[in-house]
């Protein structure tokens, strides 16, 4: 049986079904011009750069996002927080003292309301302070559901401090979920180290 | 004995020992038209797997320098035992391309060694460009019936997608629905010190970074159209939601940048919204984001937190996680945010994720570690798929049938890969090393 290349295909008996069109399948565009974009976006989109430059007019202010499409009406009428600042900007301070939390839960406890209590007086004491408030997870549970648990305890904590005199306007929350942990170790000495909110400043 | 001799005679030891752990006897004379009914009656006779012979492709054309005849039929073999559905054998001495006798015996001695269907391909090699002849044969016939050809063409630098296209074929003639092997999967990888986003194809090839923005990057999840990835970022601070298009010189766009948590996209079916987490009017609820405009809509409206929603196929109602009854739960909603049902019960119950075929939600339940679960989606038939280690994350393939997810049962978080029963669990065959939060793409147009 003689194997000869480059021999011309030879056509052979096509007993019932060639069932089969030929055809081309399309490769992924590989080029901008070969894609129909919808309107590009009017803000500009940062480059996917380093965190360090400041975001141009992509400004996170509510309710319009910096999104794509020619005319984005705002879709509710809530009134337009400021930008707030960066949160690279910020800094801890030893008088502010972080919280803590029970796994899956973001009420504040009472030994910790004693610490939000010390926090809110230095606070008040020193009105030329923004806050931010940052709320993590364990690393137990998924990353996206820990990163509203983390939002929740940060809220908790924004709340308290209002409660007790603090102005809201100077607070800012993040939430990290689990991915800035301050320990890695699987123990629960070490998750209660992490199901918590932080506190860091920064001069108006 | 001949070279040629030894090698005939070595294939058919393989198909025998094949034969033998099939339990076949020998295969039954052909009494149907269709490769569907080729698949079936090789079942009848109580084999699992179709034997699927691919010897090396016939070069028609060209010179091939890269032995490509040996690595198409490689790659093509990986992805039909990938599919669940074939037992491949490849590497066997490449067919006559213009002998019709020669090619009847070759094909005779694959089925007398108890292969149920045969592919050819013939390979021309012009230039840059690789063209392939894929002929898929009936050997349970007794002309081993010609059941199809197609043609395919590909750059040489891509040809492993032709391969991909050429199993995907083979799958669609004996199932009815294509195969899975010309899709990517994208993932999040921390080894440069950062959370980045990283794409692959489905089988581990070609790794590609596609953020270096060295900040937090999560939750990538591929457009239905396959062009682009929506994706959370803390690349300018706080956590927004950005689109990436990985394919085309495009710059980032984004996609929702409100005060508070912009997280956990889901697209729904015919890629014109995007459901997603937002905080900005004061704790996690779900919205969809209409892509076109950046209208946002919202679906709920309860204090605890929503969110991780997954729409399902029709588009008509979406599922999500709530902690309104406590511990975190499925339920479900239309998508309208009405009609608002539990379909968990006990536990702590995550990342449901919606099969294509729309038959199962697939979901993540905490009980000690993480592990993998499946209901129906009127809450019936709730079964474990897995156990051992903690398993999280799981992404569906476009047939429905095949899921990627995240273990920790070798160590660390790597892709593995099952069938929507929970069988054939396995690592993906060429791993990123530590890979998480895994997308699986629509097929590649």
């Amino acid at each position: 049986m003689a194997l000869r290349r480059g021999s011309v295909l030879a056509v052979l008996p096509l007993l019932v079904l060639t069932l089969f069109l030929v055809g081309c399948p399309k490769r992924p565009a590989t080029t901008a011009a070969s894609a129909p974009a919808p309107a590009p976006a009017p803000a500009p989109a940062a480059p996917d750069a380093p965190v360090s430059p400041p975001p141009s007019a992509a400004a996170p202010t509510a309710p319009s996002p910096s999104a794509p499409g020619p005319a984005a009406p705002a879709p509710t009428p809530a009134p337009a927080p400021a930008t707030p600042p960066r949160p690279s900007e910020f800094r801890a301070h030893d008088a502010l003292k972080d919280v803590y939390f029970d796994f899956d839960k973001y009420d504040i406890r009472p030994n910790d309301a004693r610490t939000l209590d010390t926090n809110a007086g230095w606070l008040k004491q020193n009105t030329g302070q923004l806050l931010l408030i940052e709320g993590h997870a364990d690393e137990r549970g998924t990353n996206e559901y820990n990163l509203a648990l983390g939002e929740r305890r940060a809220k908790a904590a924004m709340n308290y401090l209002v409660s007790q005199g603090v102005q809201a306007p100077r607070i800012t929350i993040i939430s990290y979920g689990e991915e800035r942990p301050v320990c890695a170790d699987k123990s629960e000495a070490c998750w209660s180290q992490n199901r918590r909110a932080h506190f860091l400043v920064k001069e108006r | 004995m001949s070279m040629r001799q030894v090698r005939v005679v070595s294939f058919l030891a393989v198909m025998a020992a094949i034969v033998i752990g099939a339990g076949l006897q020998s295969p039954p004379p052909a009494r149907s038209q269709q490769a569907a009914d080729v698949l079936l009656n090789v079942l009848g006779t109580g084999a699992t797997k179709v034997n699927i012979a691919i010897p090396d492709f016939t070069l028609v054309g060209g010179a091939d320098t890269q032995q490509l005849v040996r690595q198409l039929p490689e790659v093509a073999g990986n992805d039909l035992r990938f599919s669940g559905i074939f037992s491949p054998v490849t590497g066997t001495p490449a067919l006559p391309a213009s002998n019709p006798e020669a090619l009847r015996k070759a094909w005779a001695d694959f089925a007398g060694a108890g292969a149920h269907a045969g592919l050819q391909g013939l390979l021309a090699v012009r230039g840059a460009r690789l063209e392939v002849e894929m002929r898929l044969h009936d050997l349970t016939s007794p002309e081993f019936r010609l059941i199809g050809s197609k043609r395919f063409q590909m750059p040489v630098a891509e040809f492993r997608r032709l391969s991909h296209k050429i199993a995907d074929e083979v799958v669609l003639q004996f199932t009815g629905e294509p195969g899975v092997a010309d899709t990517k999967i994208a993932y999040v990888n921390k080894a440069s010190g950062s959370k980045e986003l990283y794409a692959m194809d489905y089988d581990g090839a070609s790794p590609n970074r596609l953020t270096s923005n060295q900040s937090i990057n999560l939750s990538p999840v591929w457009s239905p159209d396959t062009r682009s990835l929506a994706f959370t970022s803390f690349m300018r601070g706080y956590p927004y939601l950005y689109r990436i298009f990985p394919f085309e010189r495009r710059p980032l766009q984004l996609l929702a940048g409100f005060l508070g948590i912009n997280s956990s996209p889901a697209w729904n079916p015919d890629g014109s919204s995007v459901a997603l987490t937002l905080s900005k009017d004061g704790n996690p609820e779900i919205y969809v984001l209409a892509v076109a405009t950046g209208a946002v809509r919202r679906l709920t409206t309860h204090p605890g937190i929503d969110t991780e929603p997954t729409w399902s196929p029709t588009g008509r109602e979406i599922a999500f996680v709530s902690d309104r009854a406590g511990r975190p739960q499925i339920f479900v909603m239309d998508a309208e945010g009405a009609n608002v049902r539990r379909l968990t019960q006990a536990g702590f119950n995550t990342q449901p994720r919606w099969s294509p075929k729309g038959d199962a939600i697939v979901f993540t339940s905490r009980q000690g570690s993480h592990d993998l679960w499946a209901v129906n989606p009127d809450g019936s038939n709730l079964r474990r798929l897995t156990s051992g280690g903690d398993n999280q994350s799981a992404s569906w393939a476009p047939n429905g049938r095949h899921l990627v997810f995240q273990s920790s049962r070798q160590g660390g978080a790597r892709l593995f890969t099952m069938l929507a029963d929970g069988s054939e669990q396995q690592p993906l065959s060429r791993a990123p090393g530590e890979a998480r939060s895994p997308s699986w793409s629509p097929r590649l147009p």
